[in-house]
Parts: structure tokens; sequence; C-alpha cells
């Protein structure tokens, strides 16, 4: 099989992975090829709207496990195809030279047996740093059930490891993926979290859940993720809305993969990363978030009487849970309103997006409205009608 | 009837502090600068023009912090088609707020200038992801770029470190400007050393862009399709030089 054939068949086996990040990374360079960016850089779009930065592929997909979602599955009849870690290394470097790519982001099946599966991603990924030293951003996967000294090998190698976690319960787990449990994965995350450091994983580590296979509730999934976060200091949870690719009696019945509610959880774990709600204070136990309104302004029409917030006035944290302002914004307005005093005006000079902040807050104790204005039914019918029908893709890359 | 009066500067950033050094001496309030490339002299216009002064405009840029240079090199380097007043104004109030100046963003400099300065690093930025590179048959990288602003220094500094080992050319169609890199070294041009249509390319190329047309192809997922989507990150301005984009824009009304 030709390399043209290879590629076209383990990219299209990589692409339900939604993590194409290629940020966070300090790790230093001066020789060979290529350096990682601290920022991360996006290099085209796809046709689904999709960031490129990776050359996103598996080593193989001919897996010896079963789960019930996956295309690469067993039990379904589709072409094969495994990669020598020469033909990876031929591509990633010459898409690297000529700018097409950020790095490479190496998943595979497990071929074999996980430790053999581990050895050939660690051959590749050492080909790539030694021989071709490519200095390049690489993300890799670790493999369930892989050794420990194979994890503390490839973690030296690479910007970035993650293993996916997949589901938010293990009942959910037990269920579509037999071969796989949580403890296999929160095994791995922790060795990873205990030995990170600029020469292991500088990157840090990310994972994914696939949202809606399963009945567990949007409560359950950001609480898993909150989890997640605080025990093994991940960088990114990835969510992942679920393509019908098989036919299971164990898989819903769908045809539309949920995207809207996707976009909610993004919105929602952004709101407990940088924003400093928790789990709890987004949703009650076993709810699912409003697919009408975003998660921030769902919480403000909830806690109304905490509004509206005086911009010249209240703390950093406070100036975060108005709806339309980020910790951009909310920096820019405590530096600024040290020298003047800020009003509307200033507001849009200063870039702040006023579009939904403006039911929120009073500038110098003017409100945006008439004043008999601030009540619940003005502000959300307002904000129902301005959400934009169609719903927009959050950037998948940090 | 009181004339308007331009201010021109000999089309160089050195040329442009001279100028400013100069009317902040004088006092003045300019209503307009522009460079003697952009002027176009108009009935009831009248232009000025101050000897350069290397010195006077030396000892102002010594007085900025690197925070502010940079700034107001950002604008410089914009197609804002009135940066050069902007400019000055920045400069006069840095010299009155120092690193304050970020704050006081109620001036209308400083709005506009940190708003035009932070959309040439937005350019940069996305043009170290779109900009794309042919192998040619001498070994060299070949790009061609076509940005809005003048990005092509800011951009070459990127891929001096990135592409440190490897002699690349990038070409700003447009400006017809190219930056040589050899060595740790780069060099700009304005005239035709390379003739774009006389380029050969390495014999593997075109197998390179096939592999890579056809992975763009296909890691997008089809129940997810979203091409408004994608035309709004990456605008169909840039499609012409994007490898993979090219048979789109090919069929698209240009
Ligand atoms: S182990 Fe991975 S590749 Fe194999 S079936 Fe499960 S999800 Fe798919």
């Amino acid at each position: 099989m030709d390399v043209q054939e290879k590629l076209q068949i383990l990219a299209d086996s990589a692409k339900y992975d939604a993590s194409c990040s290629s940020s966070g990374s300090k790790r230093a360079s001066k020789k060979g090829l290529g350096n990682a960016s601290i920022s991360g850089i996006c290099h085209s779009y796809s046709n689904d709207g999709r960031c490129i930065s990776l050359l996103k592929i598996l080593l193989t997909n001919a897996c010896i496990y079963d789960c019930e979602y996956c295309i690469n599955r067993r039990s379904n009849n589709i072409k094969r195809a495994t990669f020598t870690p020469e033909e990876i290394c031929y591509i990633t470097i010459n898409f690297y030279k000529r700018n097409y790519i950020e790095g490479l982001f190496l998943s595979s099946a497990v071929i074999k047996n996980p430790d053999y599966t581990m050895d050939l991603i660690i051959n590749t990924v050492s080909l790539l740093r030694n021989k071709y030293n490519f200095n390049g951003y690489i993300h890799a996967k670790a493999i369930l059930g892989a050794s420990p000294s194979s994890i503390k090998k490839l973690g030296q190698l690479v910007d970035r490891l993650s293993a996916n976690i997949e589901l938010p319960s293990e009942a959910s787990i037990k269920l579509l993926a037999p071969d796989k449990n949580e403890k296999s994965v929160t095994k791995i995350m922790k060795q990873i979290k205990e030995n990170k450091n600029k020469n292991f994983v500088p990157a840090g580590q990310s994972t994914q859940m696939i949202i809606g296979a399963t009945n567990d509730s949007d409560y359950d999934i950001i609480n898993k993720s909150s989890q997640l976060y605080q025990n093994y200091s991940l960088k990114r949870v990835f969510y992942s809305a679920y393509m019908p690719i098989n036919q299971s009696p164990l898989l819903p019945m769908v045809t539309i993969p949920p995207l809207k509610r996707e976009h909610r959880l993004y919105q929602a774990d952004w709101l407990m990363r940088f924003y400093g709600f928790k789990a709890k204070d987004l949703l009650e136990k076993d709810d699912n978030f409003n697919l009408l309104l975003d998660p921030k302004i769902t919480w403000a029409l909830k806690n109304l009487s905490e509004f509206p917030k005086e911009i010249n006035k209240v703390n950093y944290y406070e100036l975060l849970k108005i709806p339309g302002i980020g910790p951009t914004s909310a920096k820019r307005i405590i530096k600024c309103r040290k020298k003047f005093k800020i009003t509307f005006l200033d507001l849009k000079k200063m870039g702040v997006v006023l579009k939904r902040a403006k039911y929120f807050i009073t500038c110098d104790n003017q409100y945006y409205f008439k004043r008999d204005n601030f009540n619940k039914n003005f502000i959300e019918k307002k904000l129902i009608l301005e959400e934009k029908p169609q719903y927009e893709q959050m950037r998948l890359f940090e | 009837m009181n004339r308007v009066v331009t201010y021109i500067y000999d089309d160089t950033f050195i040329d442009l502090i001279s100028l400013i050094a100069k009317l902040i001496i004088n006092k003045a309030r300019p209503y307009s600068i522009q460079s003697k490339k952009n002027y176009v002299a108009t009935l009831f216009s009248e232009y000025k023009e101050y000897e350069f002064d290397p010195k006077i405009a030396k000892k102002l840029l010594n007085k900025l912090s690197h925070k502010i240079k940079k700034t107001i090199i950002n604008i410089y380097l914009s197609n804002n088609k009135s940066k050069e007043v902007v400019i000055y104004y920045f400069i006069k109030n840095s010299l009155k707020y120092k690193d304050d100046i970020f704050q006081m963003r109620n001036l209308k400099c400083v709005h506009e200038g940190l708003k035009i300065s932070k959309n040439v690093t937005r350019e940069t930025h996305k043009f170290k992801g779109f900009t794309r590179f042919k192998l040619l048959n001498n070994d060299v990288l070949y790009a061609e770029i076509s940005p809005t602003n003048d990005i092509i220094f800011l951009l070459s500094k990127h891929f001096k470190v990135r592409l440190r080992n490897e002699k690349w050319v990038i070409k700003d169609v447009e400006r017809n400007i190219y930056c040589i890199y050899e060595k740790g070294k780069t060099y700009y041009v304005n005239d035709n050393v390379l003739e774009a249509n006389k380029l050969e390319f390495d014999e593997n190329e075109n197998q390179i862009e096939k592999l890579w047309k056809n992975f763009f192809n296909t890691i997008s997922i089809k129940e997810r399709e979203n091409k408004k989507h994608q035309m709004s990150l990456m605008p169909k301005k840039h499609w012409k030089y994007i490898v993979e984009m090219e048979d789109v824009y090919e069929k698209s009304d240009k």
C-alpha cells in the first residue's frame, strides 16, 4: 500500500479526536528544525471549520479492542493500514518545512498489545527528534495498559501526552468500552502529573470525552471535568459530539451530532478554568445546559440580584461574572479606571464588547437602558433574540 | 481661506520620527502627515517638509520605552491611512505619560493606536500559520504572501528561528518585497531578483502537495461541515496563496 493511501486511511480514523492544540510548550530548541510556539498556531481550517494545527494521524487502525463507538473497532469491516516510523517522519518533516503544520499528533489503535504499540510510537517520535532533529510540537497518545517505563520514555520526547477518558462515568465506560476502565486512564494521568517538568511533557496533558453516546448529563460531564482538572492538573478537556458511525443496540439512535450541546460544554469548561465558576454554580444535579442561552447568561439571570455591577467599583472576580466580559477586558478595566472614570463610551473605545455586558452593568451609576428595564423578562427576551441562530464553534486550540 | 498643510517625509520610519521630533519642538498640530510616495497634491492643499535630522530622531527614540517603540513600529507597518498622525499624538502623549500611556485608552490616539497595533500583531500571527512554502529545485523554500499590512519584517523574525537551517525566500507580492534568508541572516530586496515565473520546483513537490491536500480533505468530518465558519476563519483573500485552497479558489469567482 502506498503512503498516499495509508495517509488517507489513518487520517480518516484519527479525525474524531477533537484536540489539535499546539500551544503552551516552552521546550527550548536552538538546533535542528523547528520550535514550539507558546501561543499555538493554526495553519489551516478544514471544511468543518475546525483548526488544523497538527498532522493528526494514527500509527495504525488495526485494533485488538472493540469499543462500541469507534470506527476502528475490531469487528468493523474496514481497510486497515499501519505506517512505518520512517513514513511518518517523511510526511511530518516535509509538511513542517512547507509550513503546513505546527507538528505531529500521533495516536494509535492498539495493535498486538499495549506495550508493542507504545514501542512503535516511541520509535517514531525518537526517530523524528534524534535522527531528523525535529523540534516542532509533538502530541502523542499514551496507550492504556502500557508500562510506566514506556510512558516515562515517551514523555521525555513529546510536548504533550494524553490519555482519553472517553466517557464521564465508570458505568458508561464498562458499557461501551469493555476493554478499558477509568483506573487505567487515571493511572497514566497520575504518572504524567507527578513527573511533569520542562523536559517531561512540557505542554501538559489533555483528555477527551464523547458527548451524547450515553445517558450522562451535562452535570455529570462538567463534574468529571472539574475533578480531572483538579486531580491531574490537566491543561484541557476536549468534548467531542458523538458521531453515529456504528450501529449497535447500545448506542443512541441519532443522526445528527449534538454540536450545540458540545458548544455549551466548552463554554462551561472555559468558565470553570478562567472565570472561577464551579460546576455546582452552573448546573443542578442531573441537569443539562440551556441550549438557547449560554451558561454565563443563564447563571447571571438566575442570580440577577447580584447585578447590575458598577464597572468603576467591583473587583476583578466580580467583573468576570458579567456576561460578555472576559479576563482581557476585566484586566483592562481595572488598569484604566485607575486613570479615569469609565463611561459606556470609554468601554467601547477600550474595545470592551457591550453586546451582552450592557444589560448587566452600570458605568458611574448610569444604566444603559431606562432603569426600570432592569428585570429578568426584558433582558432574557433581548438576549434570546440576539443569540446567533447558528451555533458558533469554539476555537479548538488554547 | 485656510490652506490645509500636509507634512511630508521621505518614506522611511526614521524620516518620520525626525519629522515628528521637529513638529514637537515647533509645537505644531499637524492635520495630516504623509509619506512622499503617498502624497497627492491638490489645489487647496499645501505641503511642508523639514530637513532630515538623524540626531534629533535618535534623541526622541531614546526617550521612549521598548514597549512604546514596539507599538509605534507596529502602527507604522499598518496600512492605516492616518497612521502618521496617530503616531505623532501617541509619541507626544508618551512623553507625558510614559508607560502609563497604555492605560489612557480614553485618548483617541491611544485607543486608535492600540487597535491598529493589535491588528498588525494579529495579522502577523495569522500569517505564521497561513504562509506556504514550496521547495525549489535549488533547495530553497519559496513563499508568496499578500498581507494587508506590511508585516514581512515581523513575520520573518518567526521563520528565522523556526527554519533556521533552511534557505528560504518570502515575497510580499503586492509590495514587491523579498525577504531572503540564509545562514542566520535576512536580506530585504525589492527588485525582481527572482522571477517568479522562472521558478522550478523540486521533483517531489507535487507529491508532497498531493499528500497535504489529501490529508486536508480527509481530516474534515462530513457530518460537521461548516464552510461558512471555515471562510470566516480563513477568508477568501488568502486562498490564492494557500495551496490546499487553490482548487477552490480557481473555481470561485474572484
Ligand atoms: S482501543 Fe481505541 S482504536 Fe481501539 S476500538 Fe477502542 S477507541 Fe477504537
